[in-house]
């Protein structure tokens, strides 16, 4: 049986300030990471597009920033995919939720991550044209990277 | 009419939100499409070298990097006042059809599809892609899948990484094709071409050989006499990279026909107080408000347009869907916003058959890729048609090539008024005092702005996944009546 094979992917747009810091928790684990069985990457891409990515790996670790309703800037959830299964509209204006592209790429028999565990930053601006995140964020960047690499341990 | 003020609690930003108020009598009185405003773009260029634009200007979307990458790089070439190599040339448009292949395959299948396939009125929960699949067959979504997977991995291939390609350079390219790459590609292409022409039977078997909906398509409702535009070749043909610009009037007679340095002349922007988006118009016929016809600068660029303001096709195969568009829907130009759908598809096979024409050509492999630039910058525009309509790059530089003045004008932007529009006219035509809003009703409201293809991921990427629309419906007291699309955590 060969190594267990694991993704760690941050998501996000490097120049809208705080959507950038899933890009930037995952650059920081690039650095600290080392293990030949753990990719790490960066992308802006969401929808079908993730799913391109994600084949081929028996695990994945998905670093993104969220904004809730009452959520308090710097916050970070631990969540399973599912949690966005609250819609399944055609509503966004190009692509699937990941809900349901998981689902879908499931469905025609796309070798996807048996488990998928997303790591979500809650933010405030992402806005404004910028490559920094605002103070809150930018002080739960090192807290979300012991997290992730914590999770790795319990894998 | 009633004051509009945005519930703060829902203005979650990175969202396009359209708010449509209704009078005393339960009718529509008035309708808007608003995006949030992103702030400091013009500041965050400036100061930066020309030559890293596209770099940057590609990282403000995470849907259509391409398109944004081959405008930047294009007006990097105006800037320097270069001309590319022929083989340059034919390799960027070879990497812009391959993603036209992956954009257009996505709008169609995840968008359009559900609404035809699955019925505007179908269940919420049956009305996407997984619906689909578990009606039309397993067998399409695998060869949708694999559409957009084969297609990108010639965007990987040319532009080194799979995201945010770094192929562009003022003058040329940064890596050709070697003759094993390109028998790759032209097997993708050949691929791409047979999944372009299932889309297009698909389409047939489903919406043109079901009355209901070709009712619907061509109803008043979904329809709006406006001008078009497009870029085209030399001979007015259909080109998603390079040409002038041509506009037609609404009875489908050139308008204007112009190089990208002369966008300025012939569009202007027009501000409202409630947006934060400009909508742009025809300068030549000013702005007359949110209506349609030949009197009004209203325009709209999209997959429709762009056949509209063509004369055909460079192509055999999509020539002969074009014909056929055409010839069903009663002739040039084509009104109907909701047969954008099936125009999209005849770029998508255009694009496939383009793919596979370039991927033969003998310059394909040439190891000519680009000119040097010598020249002192100054002041640059580039045009190319993205997927969902036209994109203009505009930049000012000092002699170093630092940028002092960047604009865009994107291609969900050109739409606005228009979107505005065809909500409102949908919105009206459904909305009828005393007549229940359903979810199926609220559902083709949506399906007003959906061919349209908006782009609103300009705007931002949080969780979950996709930039957000939402549709919310007031009463005459600024109640909220009912609203669709939440897309937060519960």
């Amino acid at each position: 049986m060969g190594k267990t094979k694991t993704l760690i992917l941050g998501l996000g747009n490097s120049l809208l300030s705080d959507d950038g810091v899933g890009l930037t928790i995952a650059a920081e684990l690039k650095n600290r990471l080392n293990e030949s069985d753990i990719t790490v990457m960066e992308t802006s891409v969401a929808g079908l597009s993730l799913l391109d990515l994600l084949v081929g790996y028996d695990r994945a670790i998905i670093i993104d920033a969220i904004q809730t309703l009452d959520g308090k800037p710097g916050q970070i959830y631990r969540l399973d995919p599912e949690a966005f299964d609250t819609t399944r509209r055609t509503i966004s204006p190009h692509d699937v939720n990941f809900t349901t592209a998981l689902e879908f790429g499931k469905k025609v028999g796309l070798p996807l991550p048996q488990e998928i565990v997303i790591f979500a930053i809650e933010v405030s601006d992402v806005s404004t044209f910028s490559e920094e995140c605002t103070p809150q964020v930018t002080r739960a960047i090192p807290t979300c990277v012991e997290m992730v690499l914590q999770e790795l341990k319990r894998w | 009419m009633k004051k509009i003020t945005i519930d703060p609690i829902t203005r979650l930003e990175g969202h396009g939100k359209i708010e449509i108020f209704l009078n005393d009598a339960g009718e529509v009185e008035n309708s808007y499409f608003q995006v949030p405003e992103l702030r400091g773009f013009e500041k965050f260029c400036e100061g930066r070298l020309a030559e890293d634009m596209p770099q940057i200007t590609q990282r403000i979307c995470g849907v259509c990097p391409e398109a944004h990458h081959m405008a930047s790089t294009k007006t990097l070439d105006a800037l320097f006042h270069v001309e590319p190599p022929s083989p340059a040339k034919k390799l960027r448009e070879l990497f812009y059809s391959a993603f036209y292949v992956t954009d257009h395959t996505t709008h169609f299948y995840i968008l359009a599809g559900p609404d035809f396939i699955m019925g505007p009125e179908a269940p919420v929960a049956e009305r996407n892609i997984l619906g689909v699949i578990a009606k039309v067959g397993l067998e399409l979504g695998g060869a949708v899948i694999n559409a957009r997977m084969q297609n990108h991995r010639i965007i990987h291939m040319l532009g080194g990484r799979a995201v945010h390609p770094v192929f562009g350079l003022p003058g040329g390219v940064s890596k050709g094709l070697n003759e094993e790459e390109r028998r790759e590609v032209e097997q993708i292409a050949k691929d791409s071409v047979e999944f372009a022409k299932l889309s297009l039977k698909v389409f047939d078997d489903i919406v043109l050989k079901n009355k209901e909906y070709v009712d619907m398509i061509v109803s008043d409702a979904y329809t709006h006499r406006t001008y078009y535009m497009g870029l085209v070749d030399e001979k007015n043909r259909v080109n998603f990279y390079d040409g002038k610009v041509r506009v037609v009037d609404p009875d489908g007679k050139e308008f204007a026909k112009y190089a990208p340095r002369e966008y300025l002349d012939h569009v202007a922007e027009h501000v409202e107080p409630w947006s934060y988006m400009k909508f742009p118009y025809l300068k030549k016929i000013g702005w007359k408000g949110f209506v349609d016809g030949k009197d009004s600068g209203v325009f709209r660029a999209t997959p429709l347009s762009r056949l509209n303001a063509a004369d055909g096709m460079t192509t055999p195969l999509a020539q002969e869907a074009y014909e056929r568009f055409y010839s069903t829907l009663g002739g040039k130009p084509v009104h109907h916003t909701l047969a954008t759908h099936w125009a999209r598809l005849v770029e998508l096979l255009y694009a496939a058959e383009r793919l596979l024409e370039l991927s033969q050509d003998p310059e394909i492999t040439s190891p000519n890729i680009r000119t040097i630039p010598t020249a002192t910058p100054d002041e640059g525009v580039g045009i190319v048609e993205a997927p969902r309509g036209t994109l203009t790059h505009h930049y000012i530089t000092d002699e170093r090539g630092v940028i002092k003045k960047a604009n865009l004008i994107v291609a969900t932007v050109n739409n606005a008024a228009a979107v505005n529009m065809s909500v409102k006219k949908a919105a009206m035509a459904l909305i009828k005092p005393g007549k229940e809003i359903t979810e199926g009703l609220l559902n083709r409201i949506e399906m007003a702005w959906r061919p349209y293809d908006l782009c609103l991921a300009c705007a931002t990427h949080s969780l979950p996944g996709q930039a957000p629309m939402e549709v919310v419906i007031y009463n005459s007291k600024g109640e909220v009546v009912e609203r669709l699309g939440r897309h937060l955590l519960p």
